[in-house]
């Protein structure tokens, strides 16, 4: 099956995100170190630097290795830098499905699917980063003829 | 008919004896602790316990004023709540379930509690507590035939109704209950429970308090005696509490699964067990998702397997998204043999073609290899740690040198060795043109069963490890089961084959032909 990229508006989501997770745990990391009287800088300096480092090259990488391509048997989502795994899902089992976006991602443009099964593990199949149009219309065409039942 | 639904008013009410058991099932969570702490004396305000009753007596009362049920044209009405009234319709098309639960008090009384469950999952929709055999039997075959008149729309109702005479597939034996009562070590799990709820209830205080007084003598005793007597005495004392731990075992077993009854009512399959409370359980065909055989050791010793199923909807996430913990297993058998439980898998699985001897198919050829490694790593890491704590802890009664490693995998390399070979030569998978099939397992040997036109999900995945060695895993998800249950994960396999697999499996055709629909028309 031929699989595509998400949209590459997601990986400044991404940066963002990173961004945020490497300020807070920064910036609580210097304030608790300047109450107990003493010099932040090393800590802080290598908190920022990590996830400076993270959020340089991380999203890009996560951003290759995710694809998502559909059929007309379903869906197939890979995803994973080291880990990798590759989520096949046929159709006739998505019992519903949500477009999501969060602030960051409404100012990208982009969106979150979400695939609802009748699974025990699984219940909940994500793929986020696709342009919110296109989430919107592969929800559409992964709905049409899917009314046969899902158990 | 909406408007038939929303004028119809349940008019059943609950057996007179119904307020019975919602107190009982009110205080039960109440009144065991407080009696034993009354009993343990480690509270004396005894009377407190007897006034908290009045007011759930009255509730339970009222529930029972208030309480109606009632067969609607759409579906079972239930109207419920002390304060807040609540109205509850369920589809009969819906309605998958209805269990029969009798304690001894209801046996005594001659009445029941009948949970009726939906796909949904979770906990029962509705429980209603308690009713006459009578109303059970009228209840039953309301919801079954409007059941059926709803699946053949219109028509008249099929002999899905008509009383069909119960085929009896198994039923065991006291002789095989002791069995299961030993391989199956429930005895242990009693105990832990009860050491914890003692330790909660303040039992461990008490004996602490006395413990010196109690023990004193029997300890110094115990310490005159030589080594090989106290290590007598020590092994004895283990062997009795196993002993005992496995006749509770035997017990349990012969009171929750007393003249277990496996039987064929139409399409479903019925179970009845239990000694003091009687379970009667329907099993239906459509909602099996998989099956899962197991053997221990002990069941080989024995020659036995048990065989449990997975049904739709039967853990997974509750309506409040709140994970449930499934209420019980769902045994096809708790213990048969091997051929009679190739029957049952086959009669429980009517879409799955099992004439044909499945095609099985190893691991990749240096799975073993990797097993082997893996165990011997952990091995020398959890040597390594213990090793390196003995020495960071000043009273630790040895520090084992620099010999401890190697000593540790003269042992371990052998069993690991021994472990990645049984292991690797008894993991096999198959797919046929309608389920896949693995069977794995070192000591217990496990096989599942999933019909291809149940699968949810196809996972494939890949670890740094796996790359190197080129090797994959599948895992597929199904209805059944929950997030804590096995399902199907083939694990070392050769990476060409993983990714053919998954297309296989995920090109299954769900939806042609045999495959019955899982809900009917609503």
């Amino acid at each position: 099956m031929p699989t595509e990229h998400v949209d590459r508006a997601t990986i400044s989501v991404w940066r963002w995100q990173w961004i945020i997770a490497t300020l807070i745990p920064a910036v609580s990391v210097t304030l608790m170190l300047v109450n107990s009287g003493r010099t932040p800088w090393g800590a802080t300096g290598a908190i920022l630097l990590a996830g400076l480092l993270v959020t340089w090259l991380w999203p890009t990488a996560y951003y290759r290795h995710l694809r998502y391509g559909a059929d007309e048997t379903g869906i197939v989502i890979e995803r994973g830098v080291f880990w990798r795994s590759r989520i096949a899902l046929p159709r006739v089992r998505i019992q519903h499905t949500d477009v999501s976006q969060g602030p960051l991602q409404r100012r990208y443009g982009v969106g979150t699917l979400k695939l609802y099964t009748a699974g025990s593990r699984h219940t909940m199949i994500e793929l986020s980063g696709l342009a919110h149009a296109d989430a919107l219309s592969l929800r559409d065409a992964l709905l049409e003829g899917s009314s046969a039942s899902g158990v | 008919m909406a408007s038939e639904s929303l004028t119809f008013e349940p008019q059943h009410r609950l057996h007179p004896l119904s307020w019975l058991f919602s107190l009982t099932n009110y205080i039960k969570n109440f009144i065991v602790p407080l009696a034993f702490l009354v009993f343990l004396g480690a509270r004396d305000d005894e009377m407190w316990g007897l006034v908290a009753v009045v007011p759930l007596l009255i509730g339970a009362l009222w529930k029972q004023w208030i309480y109606r049920y009632g067969f609607g044209p759409r579906g079972l009405v239930i109207r419920d709540g002390l304060f807040f009234r609540n109205v509850r319709q369920i589809d009969y098309a819906r309605i998958e379930n209805i269990d029969i639960e009798r304690g001894l008090l209801h046996r005594l009384l001659g009445v029941a509690q009948a949970s009726i469950a939906t796909s949904t999952g979770g906990k029962a929709e509705a429980s209603i507590r308690v009713l006459s055999l009578d109303a059970v039997q009228e209840l039953r075959e309301q919801v079954f035939s409007h059941r059926a008149e709803k699946a053949a729309t219109g028509q008249p109702a099929p002999q899905a109704v008509a009383p069909t005479a119960d085929e009896v597939l198994l039923r065991l034996p006291p002789i095989e209950l002791v069995r299961f009562g030993l391989i199956d070590n429930r005895g242990m799990l009693v105990v832990a429970a009860l050491v914890g709820f003692l330790a909660q209830g303040g039992a461990f205080e008490l004996v602490m308090r006395n413990a010196a007084s109690w023990l004193d003598a029997p300890l110094h005793d115990f310490a005159a005696l030589g080594f090989a007597m106290q290590a007598a005495i020590g092994v004895f004392g283990l062997i009795s509490a196993l002993i005992a731990m496995r006749i509770l075992s035997v017990a349990i077993a012969f009171v929750t699964l007393f003249d277990f009854t496996l039987s064929r009512h139409s399409d479903d399959f019925r179970v009845h067990h239990g000694l003091l409370t009687r379970l009667a359980l329907t099993l239906r065909v459509r909602r099996i998702q998989s099956i899962h055989q197991t053997q221990t050791l002990l069941h080989r010793f024995f020659g036995r397997v048990s065989v449990r199923v997975d049904l739709a909807g039967d853990s997974g996430v509750s309506e409040e998204g709140k994970q449930q913990s499934q209420t019980r297993t769902r045994w096809l058998a708790p213990i048969c043999t091997p051929d009679m439980a190739q029957t049952l898998i086959a009669t429980a699985l009517p879409d799955v073609d099992f004439t044909a001897s499945p095609n099985w198919q190893p691991l990749a050829p240096r799975a073993r290899g990797r097993i082997f490694r893996k165990s011997v790593y952990f091995g020398v890491f959890f040597a390594a740690l213990t090793a390196l704590t003995l020495h960071l802890v000043p009273e630790a009664p040895f520090r084992p040198g620099m010999g401890w490693i190697p000593a540790v995998l003269a042992v371990l390399l052998p069993i690991a060795w021994w472990r990645a070979h049984v292991f690797v030569t008894n993991t096999r998978w198959a797919l046929t043109d309608d389920a896949v099939m693995f069977r794995y397992g070192w000591l217990t040997r496990r096989l599942i069963v999933a019909p291809r036109n149940r699968l949810q999900s196809v996972h494939f995945a890949e670890s740094p490890f796996d790359r190197r060695h080129r090797m994959a895993s599948v895992s597929i998800d199904t209805a059944g089961g929950g997030a804590m249950r096995d399902n199907i994960h083939i694990p070392f396999l050769p990476e060409q084959i993983a990714r053919a697999l998954m297309v296989r499996l995920y090109h299954s055709e769900i939806d042609r032909g045999r495959v019955p629909q899982a809900l009917p028309p609503a």
